[in-house]
């Protein structure tokens, strides 16, 4: 599968800002904390194994969505914080970025949570991120011989 | 950026690629007669209906997610709507009406007065108590699961047992809220 | 125009109904899984095939009644028609659709570099779990032409994804 590039797919990928060469990974995780997906184009740093990297990216979003919704001054409801959220429940947040990367992130209703790490000076992914969320419905959930919830080959 | 409102299902239904209904039709008819002949207990068939459904349902949620642009199903008033409206039309052309709200907004009735499923179907006398579109209520379920919403989902009124309309019910058990997956001394 | 329905309530109702045969019904008998799904399909074509030359004319002869379902019955089915039709003129038909609809999702990985034997079954087991699909669209053809008068085996060849081949042999 090809993620990037891809010829005849609809809808039309956004146009790209920047000289390629922005991206540092991508994961696709599904509601369960599976790693359905993880692709890396330029990531020198090799520390972890991938099953600690993954559930370390998983747990940084978990708890960023927590604190993101705990800390919202524009909601009347607060849950406590830690307290398990419905997916799509308060505010959400969409990007962070340091001064050496941003990371990029979208959740579907559903669940599926798609990242990427890209250059500190990417612009907004938004669209990108909703373009592979309907790559994955097209190619992954729509190929007869994928079978939910397992990670895509 | 403004969150993008979710699409019409008329919109919808007009952009996806589309096929003549009978392939469809005569399909799942297909697979009725052969699961009667298979199964043979009509119980049994009305389950793997169901079942085929839940299959079902947990694949096209993100289908129905990624082009009806519904960013959100936490208000299950909201869903229900949405699945009436978009779901339906977006998928069999057709769409439902919500009616029979309970007074805590739990429970409704999804009903459909045109159903592709049906045409041309008789159902023979052998055949009394099939839920023939029960693959339906099944896909309802999964999908809603997919969101975050346990239901039970039962039919009502089937017109291929002489009622006016098809009528679902639609019992909202709970939401699950997502959990952290893994425990700590993993 | 009649109704129409969104092409995904086709694919998923037949890649769940395979999958029900295969992984549900007959999970250790996938011969038995084959026999049924092509017969939903030959049922399928029957029907389809009764619905589309219900103001026809008869066939005059065999080519004429294949040439009907590379054509007609195809683009009605698949909104495209057979790209090649070869004979041996002795009672085989090989169809050819250079871009088979219900197989441009399917991923085989043919490349599969690795050599772990728990990998090479899964693909093993992929492999024929694609070919299973296949059933369906031969079961219609088979179902098509039996309405038309023309009892036949009908087989297919998808080392060429997503180029599918069925191979059609009149009895008789």
């Amino acid at each position: 599968m090809q993620f990037f590039g891809g010829s005849d797919i609809s809808p039309s990928p956004p146009v790209t800002t920047g000289s390629g060469d922005n991206g540092h990974m991508m994961y696709i995780f599904n509601r369960n904390g599976v790693c359905l997906l993880y692709r890396e184009w330029n990531r020198p740093l090799k520390t972890l194994d991938a099953q600690q990297d993954h559930k370390l990216m998983f747990g940084l979003l978990f708890s960023l969505k927590s604190f993101t919704a705990k800390m919202d001054p524009t909601s009347v409801e607060k849950g406590n914080l830690g307290l398990p959220q419905l997916p799509g429940q308060g505010c959400s947040f969409h990007s962070f970025r340091t001064n050496t990367y941003k990371l990029s992130f979208m959740e579907s209703p559903s669940g599926i949570k798609i990242i990427l790490v890209t250059s500190p000076k990417t612009g907004d992914l938004r669209e990108s991120l909703k373009y592979i969320y309907n790559l994955y419905v097209e190619y992954v959930v729509k190929n007869p011989l994928y079978t939910p919830g397992t990670p895509i080959r | 950026m403004a969150p993008i409102a979710p699409r019409s299902g008329d919109a919808v239904f007009a952009n996806v690629e589309r096929v003549n209904a009978e392939l469809f039709t005569l399909t799942y008819g297909a697979i009725v007669r052969q699961l009667l002949t298979d199964l043979e207990e009509v119980e049994e068939v009305n389950k793997q209906l169901d079942q085929m459904g839940y299959n079902i349902g947990i694949r096209l949620i993100d289908e129905f997610l990624a082009k009806s642009n519904v960013s959100r199903c936490v208000d299950f008033k909201e869903t229900a709507e949405v699945i009436a409206k978009v779901g339906f039309k977006m998928f069999l052309g057709v769409s439902a009406s919500v009616t029979n709200w309970d007074a805590d907004g739990t429970c409704c009735s999804l009903i459909l007065e045109d159903n592709p499923l049906v045409d041309f179907v008789e159902l023979p006398d052998t055949c009394q108590g099939l839920y023939y579109c029960n693959v339906l209520s099944g896909v309802i379920r999964g999908a809603l699961e997919m969101v975050s919403m346990k239901t039970e989902v039962t039919w009502v009124r089937d017109m291929l047992r002489g009622d006016d309309a098809y009528e679902l019910k639609v019992k909202l058990l709970k939401q699950v809220p997502e959990e952290y997956p893994y425990k700590d001394d993993e | 125009m009649g109704r129409e329905v969104s092409e995904s309530c086709v694919d998923n109702l037949i890649i769940e109904m395979v999958s029900a045969y295969c992984n549900r019904f007959y999970e250790s008998k996938p011969d038995l899984a084959a026999r049924r799904i092509e017969a939903i399909g030959y049922q399928v074509g029957l029907q389809l095939s009764e619905r589309y030359t219900m103001e026809r004319p008869r066939f005059t002869d065999h080519l004429e009644a294949i040439k009907f379902i590379c054509k007609d019955f195809w683009s009605e089915v698949f909104k495209k028609q057979i790209d090649n039709l070869k004979t041996n003129h002795r009672g085989t038909f090989v169809l050819q659709d250079n871009r088979f609809r219900w197989l441009t999702r399917m991923s085989v990985d043919t490349n599969q570099t690795n050599t772990d034997s728990s990998l090479d079954t899964a693909e093993n087991k992929e492999t024929q779990s694609a070919s299973m699909h296949l059933y369906f669209p031969c079961g219609i053809i088979r179902g098509a032409l039996t309405s038309l008068g023309i009892p036949c085996a009908v087989s297919a060849d998808m080392s060429n994804l997503p180029a599918c081949s069925f191979v059609v042999r009149i009895k008789g």
